[in-house]
């Protein structure tokens, strides 16, 4: 699999697949509640797919704890290129406030490489929503060059 | 010094009983008190103390206390008397070592894989430390994905050619957490399931000993993120119990207030989920919208819509204005019209009826038994609700229904929590009325010590009865042992058996019914390795006994 830096939408109708690494279900139900029809990021074109082959944008919540890290490797590797992984929350970027556990590995940083950390315990559905339009108008790199980025991290 | 008694001001009584002896006095207790709380293990003194909680659904708890010692702890078990109690020793097993005699999952851990190093100490116990087990767990971590299946070790009572075994999970698109169940299917009948959790097990018990009371309170709030409030409440309540600390009266009224939104949100984000799995994805979103309006008034007064970090030891940690509660009144109003249209609208409708009546029947013995709690039992027609038999908050001074249903099923336990949102929205209503004035916020948060002794609390979150237990060591910062029993671990064990005779297109509705809260239940297991490869063939010869059901 090649990495490249820059974080790019290639398609218009950007799909999701969720994957909860080991969370509280505080960021779950924000990703559910950006889903429903206050926030509605199907507005960007983004449906919820039941299948990570199918999916452009994996969505990780949750600390990644030691049994699930060999499934979030998997499933990102099942997803087609090109692909991005997004981390919802504190947890999901580095391990949150259950680093230090024995059976929590840390972040998703852990296991796959180029990860969008969106901090939060949780994110609102504002911030998700911001994020994604952000994505779908191809515009987080030029924030990042900005240097006033939350959004993005390598 | 070995036991500490509870505190007597709780009626509660705690009595010693010699291990030998465990059974007849469990036989004698369920008599009077049939529902187990939970199975409370300390390690103390080379000692494992295992606490048995009772109560009688008046809230007249009793305890029964044994202490083994900690060099190879055996007991007999107790899951022929109370069949929710296997689930409650699978935990002690694993955490701490304990030995089990006559368990009916003798050899299967359902928590702690086989893979798990066999002379490695359990993780709970205080000879060991955070560093050894991430030591130990580390030289074995790998990046492999589990095998997704159960070992159902062991043979069944069923012929090998007709029974196949499904993985269910652990990611499924039916599943909104990770968890895996194995089912036993004839053909489309489900006659075996057997849940495997830990996958979100984050070891919160461990990592709560090595913070302080105030630390430990953010992070017990994120056991869960949909009743986060309950777990930071339950936990400042024993906290409050432990150290001596009393809250002023507006402090129990907010506590109250926010307790009682996150009912309202939990309990219509439910019922949309209901909808989804039942095909109905209209309801899903109208409940989802409506409920919004909950959310943004949680956002008004804690500052957060989910993780609110709202209370605090002593208090709560900022006061909500007169106008801000004008507007809770405002928006309950609202609240109330939009969900009575929308309520009466997806009851009302048939085939949501008829999908929902008469799937995952179970009886109210088999409620009792399993130990089921919150609007699971209330479906099956017991009047069980902490808030109105053991009143915390400001619940004494607010009138509000127990709400119950006849049917035992699917329907039912929508109806009932269909119905209590109203009775949130009452006592929100009274909320705003009564409060007192006075200042809620504590002049500064505790960062003390603790005091010697135990104390535990209960509380009644959307999901049912919620059971903490605190032990503290005079001196220390930080609490020598938090426990944790969540509501879903006992409904677990009920949905489990509930499932059995259905098909499998009726699963995501069985184990929603629970309104099961995995990320709650797992804090307090183990997993590190993968389970043994699934598909096992079933043996022909019959040997054990693969049903999880056992005779009561
Ligand atoms: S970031 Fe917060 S809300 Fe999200 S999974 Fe972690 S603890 Fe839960």
């Amino acid at each position: 699999m090649e990495e490249s830096n820059s974080i790019k939408l290639i398609r218009k109708s950007p799909w999701l697949f969720h994957f909860n690494s080991g969370g509280c279900n505080g960021c779950d139900i924000e990703v559910v509640a950006a889903l429903t029809p206050k926030y509605d990021v199907e507005r960007l074109g983004a449906v919820l797919t039941a299948s990570p082959k199918h999916a452009d944008i994996l969505i990780i919540t949750g600390p990644v704890t030691r049994q699930t890290a060999g499934s979030l490797k998997m499933i990102y590797e099942q997803m087609a290129d090109p692909k991005i992984a997004i981390a919802i929350g504190t947890c999901a970027c580095s391990g949150g406030v259950f680093r230090g556990g024995y059976n929590v590995l840390g972040g998703a940083e852990k296991v796959i490489k180029n990860v969008i950390c969106i901090p939060g315990c949780p994110p609102n559905p504002r911030q998700i929503f911001a994020a994604l339009k952000k994505l779908y108008e191809n515009k987080l790199e030029e924030e990042k060059n900005d240097g006033g980025s939350k959004l993005t991290k390598e | 010094m070995g036991a500490v008694s509870l505190p007597k001001s709780d009626g509660t009584t705690v009595k010693l009983v010699p291990s030998e002896s465990i059974v007849d006095a469990v036989k004698e207790i369920a008599t009077t008190h049939p529902h187990l709380v939970g199975i409370t293990a300390v390690h103390a003194d080379s000692n494992i103390e295992l606490l048995y909680s009772f109560d009688n659904f008046r809230g007249e708890l009793r305890h029964l206390r044994v202490i083994l010692p900690d060099k190879q702890p055996s007991i007999d078990s107790i899951s022929g008397i109370l069949l929710g109690a296997y689930i409650y020793e699978m935990e002690v097993r694993d955490m701490f070592g304990v030995n089990f005699n006559g368990h009916p999952l003798p050899n299967t851990r359902l928590l702690l894989p086989d893979s798990y190093p066999a002379g490695a100490p359990p993780p709970l116990l205080k000879t060991v430390t955070m560093d050894q087990l991430m030591k130990l767990l580390d030289s074995v971590q790998e990046l492999q994905p589990p095998s997704p299946a159960i070992p159902i070790t062991g043979s069944s009572r069923y012929s090998a050619e007709s029974v196949v075994i499904l993985p269910f999970g652990p990611y499924h698109p039916a599943l909104k957490e990770p968890e895996h169940f194995a089912l036993a299917l004839e053909g489309e009948k489900i006659v075996e399931a057997r849940p495997r959790i830990g996958y979100v097990h984050r070891g919160i018990e461990k990592l709560a000993e090595n913070r302080t009371f105030l630390q430990a309170l953010f992070l017990v709030e994120r056991v869960c993120g949909i009743c986060s409030f309950h777990h930071s409440w339950t936990y400042t309540l024993a906290a409050e119990k432990l150290l001596g600390i009393t809250p002023g009266a507006r402090a129990e009224y907010l506590r109250t207030l926010v307790a009682e939104l996150e009912r309202i949100h939990s309990h219509s984000l439910w019922i949309g989920l209901l909808g989804y799995w039942a095909g109905f994805d209209s309801m899903f979103m109208w409940l989802w919208s409506a409920r919004e309006r909950i959310m943004k008034l949680l956002e008004m007064i804690a500052g957060n819509r989910v993780n609110k970090s709202y209370i605090t030891i002593g208090g709560v940690r900022a006061d909500v204005s007169d106008e801000k509660l004008k507007i809770v009144q405002r928006e309950i109003e609202e609240f109330k019209k939009e969900f009575k249209k929308i309520s009466e609208a997806v009851m009302s409708y048939e085939p949501l009826w008829e999908r929902t009546k008469n799937i995952g029947s179970f009886t109210a013995e088999l409620a009792i038994s399993a130990g089921a709690v919150g609007p699971t039992l209330r479906g099956a027609g017991i009047p069980y609700d902490i808030r109105k038999i053991e009143p915390y908050g400001a619940y004494p001074d607010l009138s509000f229904e127990v709400i119950t249903e006849k049917g035992g099923d699917v329907l039912s336990i929508s109806t009932v929590r269909v119905k209590e949102t109203f009775e949130s929205i009452r006592i929100i209503e009274q909320i705003v009325e009564k409060i007192p004035s006075g200042n809620p916020v504590p002049q500064t948060f505790f960062m003390g010590t603790s005091k010697e002794g135990e104390a535990f609390a209960r509380t009644e979150p959307p999901r049912g009865e919620l059971y903490y237990y605190l032990r503290g060591k005079v001196g220390s910062r930080n609490p020598y042992r938090v426990k944790i029993r969540t509501p879903t671990l006992p409904n677990l064990v009920l949905a489990a058996e509930a499932l059995k005779g259905y098909t499998l297109a009726d699963v995501p509705l069985i184990l929603t019914m629970i309104d099961p809260c995995f990320s709650c239940e797992d804090r307090a297991i183990v997993y590190v390795k993968g389970m043994e490869p699934l598909m096992v063939k079933l043996p022909r010869s019959v040997p054990a006994n693969l049903s999880l059901g056992c005779p009561i």
